[in-house]
């Protein structure tokens, strides 16, 4: 099978000490010596997910990224455009659509570009006067915690390749996702769950599905794996009918035996993987119900966050997100659906924004003051944002007009970043009056990640996996760390 | 603007006499403006867009937006409101570098304006050259290279595979033991193990042909079909359902038994191609011709409320393209939806041309009853006829009745009548559907019956009233009727089908892949850096045929030409990937100059030319016809490149550690179908029908969750519990947990390589699922009863113990070998402990027997073997072919 060489190369010295995966390992490796195996020179197993030392000191230890799918509107939330309102309704200036890419901006051309002000009312919070619309009141008080940035750009405007773009760095299908590349790059400390865990809230999943936690070309231990917030947090976690916890051991021992055997009979390092992938899975039977049960937190944290036991929503999945990442799990992602306002009955920047801002806006306060509560928030890095932001002009879809909404924007939107190395309280980038491009601190997508791989002590050069006779990165052939945003 | 000052102060010069009178001189003043801005697109290296204004006459005939310039009207030419940024359609140009000065547009425009003179004879530059790329060239038979080691050798494959190792210093693997050959192809071929008989048989024939009869064997065998055309259907990226958010069923089955049929059939590549893209056109197309096309209805179909039904049949469209270019092209022909291809010779244009080839056919779907369905159909529907005729002398409804009562309707009695009456009342007359006007004849009809029965509205005549009661009954009566007939009209399989347009649709190059951007109109035609579309057979008996442009029959036709470059060598570099793990190319599905190149060019091009025409060996099989599938597989698992052991060495871990160069077999994890498949073989409860409409096999609770709509999964409990894995009802957007969980693909696209992975989700199916948890209990009580104590079976080795026996058998059920003494060793303790384990606890041996499974005499007993048979399933081996 399709194994990297480095696999293959681990020293026997490396499998005892950062490979600690359970007595069943042990006896493996003592037999595996016996053999003549790890005295022979490489080692044919190691855990994939074992921790590894970062390329530099790392200031994150682990990320929460909040992934706000379907393309929040910055124009309503972060991004104060007051000449914007004052040119609702006329085209928009030449002098702001001149010279900038078209190519998605052909829609409009029926209707004109028409410039769409926000009717959101918008305030200064915090030390840094951080401009934040009515619409996120708790996320406005803790804005001096929190690094916002309204300058971020994209390349790609539909939903699902701009979601992969977002997570793997490419528009295409099949690239490695960035917990992917963090797990892969530096392992993950927890021995009971998996290294890249995913929750999903909002009425449906994110468009792109699977493939946005994706382990694309890197090997498949470093797949994100999808958690169920309610009844079985995963399908099959539990045993059979009158298997006891006992019973199923025996049989994973008896397993584990015949596997080993003929491990050391062929030399396949996909059974080492496999026999780690027992072992975690007779670890998540406990680990993973203990974690989802979230009735045994305090009442007032369960208030903090808006959480209720049972119940599938963003709100529990923060609350996860703080239980995960206490475990040791390293990079948390959370898809909270669906912020595509387009216009139109569900999807207009009225009552449709109002609900979606409502789920989410208290549990991402409540996790960033949880998270710092317990000391958490320095080495958690976290990540909030969508795949791209939302136009300037205006789109309605429906006869009447009231149900206005905005097109998918590339060229500039809004993302905040908090703990883990980020400096608090700032705010990056500027846009031009109407909010259509950066006019200062541009930050593209690759600079985000080169920015994230670097807070974890990751170098985004050096970070590679050979495929194809190509050496790939998260960040492709572009991306510089974002200096302005480290503490 | 630093080096152009000069000329624009020349030009400025220029300018003001020319307003006067003089118009511009096209090779003075207007050519070097076009050189120096737009030739770096629109000249001779490249079109984009189609469009060249390195002559007047490439300006004249413009590009995917029409013509550039319109002669004497400069303010209708596309030219003069592309570089002042005007146009509707296409941005300000050029889109980088120095925008045009005023000067410089008004030289364009009075040259426009003065009729756009072009000098005589004005030529343009040669396009480049032809593409070098090795895979668009045809493929070239090349000698079989000499080896040292002949003795290794057994058909050509191995000669290749050996020259190029020996170049490296390289030996090859030793053949693999017998029962390891075996079973690999038992599960390379058929997706089954084999029995512990079939292992037997095969170890005592001693005849030096032993393995190539195996091979024939299997190769007849009706599960070969099953096994191959999995691989195929990844392909065709089959499914039962919809797709997008909606995700209704659908009935297609009967395309997925197609293949399966073709293929034991061993119907010829070509002829399999030329059905599936075009079988509705052949001549006097049968049914199982037209059943075929279904390859392409496997295209999702969006069923939301409000779309533009347009957009999603152009979506429909663009797939078949593109699975068209990956699945026979091995090509990323879809790159060209939008633009030009970024790195092979590929216009948009032409993705366009290959666009209209499919852009003219209905989707109509086929029913496919027996002949006995058939014949109950005809009595039934001669009833039915019978009845509605009846119904119609009684019925006194008139559409001017219906008229009359529509109009007496006040806005507060349409209030209380059914929300579908009041919603066709909505629509206005002249726009209502047949279907609507049914909906308010029928609402006519009921009121006016009401209004006689109770006497509300008024009493008419007492005999009027009866007579009329009495005709209201008779309907009734005769209305039931109708519906029973009708509930009684057999259902008959459906399935989805292709069918060409009288009238073609025009078909025009979409800008920016957008369907609402037309450009330019294109007709049927391939890309030019391949070989040329022959219409020379005119097709005379083919139903339908536009004398203009070649049609999708043609298109099938070019695929499997002989002198197609790829279609042979990327299928049998897909066989090869499959029995190797990874293909000659790697990128199997990129054959073009960004793909990785082979890893043997030479034994491709071999194999590419063997497969359309067989020349091996020589003597017995000429004149064997070309494109036959299992003449491919036999020659692959022939060789002794295939037969080597698939262990690791140590020495290739550095020398060559991704196995390019195949000096030992690959260790492959079976595919997800096929876990289930020799674990359902094991067990004995495998259920070996082939084909039919998909089964619904147990699946955990709350699949659903994140899915717009739920969908209806009622457990099989018979025996299409028990079926092969590809016919689990495949639900585009929640497919069976089991599929997906060991990488199926999702069917939303065309999949021509499967993932490996190897997850902890993986373990938990295979302990835990209720469906591999009952093979297991399945397993454990079919080794309780094959072997018996005191029976003399030809299965038992003579004096051994019967537990011993019994874990020999087991273990020889799910891994054809026979375990070694330590393997044995370690079953029988842990078959100790858990009959330890349930001789305290009963209750939980009964509960751990599912329902409907009926417990053998003694459960404990039973309870204590599944333990042992789940531990056998779970091997790594058991799911892995090695």
């Amino acid at each position: 099978m399709d194994n990297s060489p480095q696999l293959l190369l681990q020293t026997r010295r490396h499998f005892f000490r950062d490979c600690a995966i359970g007595l069943g390992s042990i006896a493996l490796a003592t037999l595996l010596e016996r053999d003549g195996y790890l005295t022979a020179g490489p080692a044919p197993f190691v855990n994939p997910l074992a921790p590894k030392k970062p390329h530099f000191p790392a200031k994150a230890k682990r990320v929460i990224y909040l992934f706000m799918a379907g393309g929040p509107s910055q124009l309503e939330l972060f991004d104060y455009k007051p000449k914007l309102l004052a040119l609702d309704g006329q085209p928009i200036p030449e002098s702001f659509t001149k010279g900038k890419r078209f190519a998605f901006m052909d829609s409009f051309t029926k209707d004109g570009f028409k410039c769409l002000g926000s009717r959101r009312k918008f305030a200064r919070h915090g030390q840094a006067g951080t401009w934040v619309s009515e619409c996120l009141p708790h996320i406005a008080r803790i804005v001096d915690e929190i690094a916002v940035i309204r300058s971020v750009a994209t390349n790609v405007f539909n939903h699902a390749p701009a979601k992969f773009f977002m997570n793997t760095g490419s528009p295409q299908f099949g690239r490695p996702s960035m917990g992917a590349w963090v797990t892969y790059g530096i392992g993950s400390e927890s021995q009971n769950l998996p290294g890249f865990v995913v929750l999903q809230s909002g009425p449906r999943g994110p468009r792109g599905g699977a493939p946005l936690w994706g382990s694309g070309f890197l090997p498949t231990a470093y797949q994100g794996v999808p958690f169920r917030t309610t009844g079985e947090p995963i399908l099959n976690l539990t045993s059979p009918r009158g298997i006891t916890p006992g019973r199923q051991k025996e049989v994973l021992d008896a397993l584990r035996d015949l596997n080993t055997e003929r491990l050391t009979e062929t030399g396949d390092p996909e059974i080492a993987t496999r026999i780690a992938s027992y072992e975690m899975a007779y670890r998540m039977q406990t680990s993973a119900p203990e974690l989802i049960d979230i009735s045994g937190e305090t009442k007032q944290t369960l208030e903090m966050y808006g959480a209720e036991p049972g119940k599938v929503s963003f709100a529990n999945n923060c609350l996860l997100a703080r239980r995960l990442v206490e475990r040791g799990v390293r990079f948390v992602q959370l898809y909270h659906t669906d912020w595509d306002h387009h216009g139109g009955q569900g999807a207009n920047l009225r009552d449709s924004l109002d609900k979606v801002c409502k789920e989410v806006d208290q549990p991402c306060a409540a996790l960033i003051r949880d998270l710092k509560a317990r000391g958490l928030l320095e080495e958690t890095l976290v990540i909030w944002g969508g795949e791209f932001g939302r136009t300037p002009m205006g789109e309605v879809r429906n006869v009447g007009g009231r149900d206005i909404g905005r097109n998918h924007h590339i060229d500039a939107f809004t993302m905040w970043l908090a703990g883990g190395g980020i400096k608090p309280g700032i705010n990056l980038g500027q846009t031009d009056e109407l909010g259509f491009a950066p006019v200062e601190d541009r930050v593209h997508v690759h600079d985000l990640h080169a920015t994230i791989l670097h807070l974890l002590g990751l170098d985004h050069l050096k970070l590679t996996y050979r495929f194809q006779g190509r050496d790939f990165r998260l960040t492709d052939v572009h991306g510089e760390v974002v200096t302005k945003l480290l503490a | 603007m630093k080096a152009p000052l000069a000329l624009l102060f020349a030009l400025l010069l220029l300018a003001a006499p020319l307003s006067a009178a003089e118009p511009p001189d096209y090779l003075r003043d207007i050519k070097p403006i076009l050189t120096k801005h737009c030739y770096s697109c629109h000249g001779p290296e490249k079109q984009r867009s189609n469009l060249r204004l390195d002559t007047v006459a490439g300006a004249l005939k413009g590009g995917d937006t029409g013509p550039a310039i319109v002669p004497g009207k400069s303010s209708e030419s596309r030219l003069i409101k592309a570089v002042t940024g005007t146009d509707d359609l296409i941005p300000q140009m050029p889109p980088k570098g120095d925008r045009l000065s005023a000067e410089q547009v008004a030289l364009l425009r009075a040259w426009i304006d003065a009729g756009a003179k072009a000098p005589a004879g004005e030529v343009a530059e040669a396009a480049p050259a032809k593409s070098t790329h090795w895979a668009f060239r045809p493929p070239v038979r090349p000698p079989v290279p000499p080896v040292k080691n002949i003795a290794w050798v057994r058909n050509p494959i191995d000669h290749f595979i050996l020259a190029r190792l020996e170049k490296e210093g390289i030996a090859p693997s030793p053949e693999a033991d017998r029962v390891t050959l075996i079973r690999r192809l038992s599960l390379d071929l058929l997706g089954l193990p084999p029995t512990p008989e079939e292992v037997d048989a095969f170890l005592a024939d001693t005849r030096p042909d032993a393995y190539e009869r195996l091979v024939d064997r299997l190769l007849a065998s009706p599960h070969y079909g099953e096994r191959w055309g999995r691989h195929w259907l990844d392909l065709a990226r089959y499914a039962d359902s919809n797709g997008y958010s909606i995700d209704g069923p659908r009935s297609i089955w009967p395309y997925r038994d197609w293949v399966i049929n073709a293929l034991n059939a061993d119907m010829p590549f070509d002829q399999f191609v030329i059905e599936q893209i075009a079988g509705d056109l052949l001549p006097n197309a049968t049914t199982s011709q037209k059943v075929a096309t279904g390859f392409h209805r496997n295209t999702q179909i969006n069923q939301e409320g409000g779309i533009d039904p347009e957009q999603f049949r152009v979506e429909a469209i663009v797939d078949r393209v593109n699975t068209t270019g990956a699945v026979f092209l091995g090509l990323t022909i879809g790159c060209c939806q939008c633009h030009d291809h970024k790195f092979d010779p590929f216009t948009q244009r032409e993705y366009y041309q290959l666009f209209a080839f499919f852009n003219n056919a209905d989707e109509p779907t086929l029913e496919l009853p027996t002949p006995e369905q058939q014949r109950q159909r005809n009595k039934v529907q001669a009833e039915i006829a019978a009845v509605e005729q009846m119904l119609k002398v009684l019925d006194t409804t008139t559409p001017e009745k219906v008229d009359e009562w529509e109009n007496s309707l006040t806005a507060e009695l349409r209030k209380q009548l059914p929300k579908e009456v009041q919603a066709v009342l909505e629509v206005p007359e002249n726009g209502r559907t047949a279907r609507q006007k049914q909906v308010l004849v029928e609402a006519y009809r009921k009121m006016d019956q009401a209004r006689y029965l109770t006497g509300l509205f008024g009493t008419p005549s007492p005999l009027a009233a009866s007579a009329y009661v009495n005709t209201a009954l008779a309907r009734t009566r005769l209305e039931k009727r109708l519906t029973g007939l009708k509930r009684s009209m057999p259902a008959v399989a459906t399935t989805m089908i292709m069918q060409e347009r009288q009238t073609p649709r025009p078909t025009h190059v979409m800008l920016g892949g957008d369907f609402t951007r037309k450009g330019v109109q294109v007709f049927p035609g391939v890309p030019a850096v391949l070989h040329p579309l022959t219409t020379a057979d005119p097709n005379p008996q083919s139903a339908i045929r536009n004398s203009q442009s070649p049609n999708r029959l043609d298109l099938a036709k070019w695929l499997v030409d002989p002198a197609n470059p790829l279609t042979a060598r990327v299928t049998v570099n897909r066989f090869w990937q499959h029995y190797f793990g990874l293909g000659l190319v790697e990128t199997e599905n990129d054959f073009g100059t960004q793909g990785t190149p082979p890893s043997h060019p030479e034994l491709l091009d071999w194999l590419a030319t063997e497969f359309i025409a067989p020349s091996f060996p020589a003597g017995e099989r000429v004149g064997v016809r070309g494109w036959s599938m299992k003449a491919m597989h036999r020659l692959i698992v022939t060789s002794a490149t295939y037969r080597q052991s698939s262990k690791a060495r140590p020495d290739l871990a550095t020398l060559d550690p991704r196995n390019r160069l195949l000096a030992r077999q690959a260790r492959l994890r079976l595919e997800a179908e096929f876990v289930r498949d020799v674990a359902l073989a094991a067990s004995g409860l495998l259920n070996r029908t082939i084909g039919g409409p998909s089964v619904f096999p147990p699946q955990p609770e709350g699949i659903y969750r994140f899915t717009q709509i739920d969908k209806q999964w009622k457990a099989s409990t018979g025996p299409d519990r028990y079926r092969r894995g590809m016919y689990t009802y495949f639900w585009r957007s929640a497919p069976h947990p089991a599929l997906i969980v060991f990488d199926a693909p999702d069917a939303n696209s065309t999949c021509t390589r499967r993932n490996r992975s190897n997850t902890p989700l993986q373990a938990l199916t295979l302990l835990n699922d209720q469906g591999f948890f009952e093979f297991a209990v399945g397993l454990a009580a079919r080794v309780l009863n094959e072997v018996r104590p005191g029976e003399v079976s030809p299965r038992r080795e003579p004096g051994g113990n019967l537990d011993e026996e019994r874990l020999r058998y087991a273990f020889r059920l799910c891994l054809a070998r026979s375990p070694s003494a330590s393997e044995l060793d370690r079953l029988g303790r842990l078959l100790a402990r858990q009959r330890a384990e349930f001789e305290t606890d009963p209750e939980a041996a009964r509960e751990l027997v599912p329902d409907g499974m009926a417990p053998s005499a003694d459960v404990k007993q039973l309870a204590a073997w599944t333990a042992v048979a789940r531990v056998l399933l779970n091997l790594d081996e058991f799911i892995t072919r090695e």
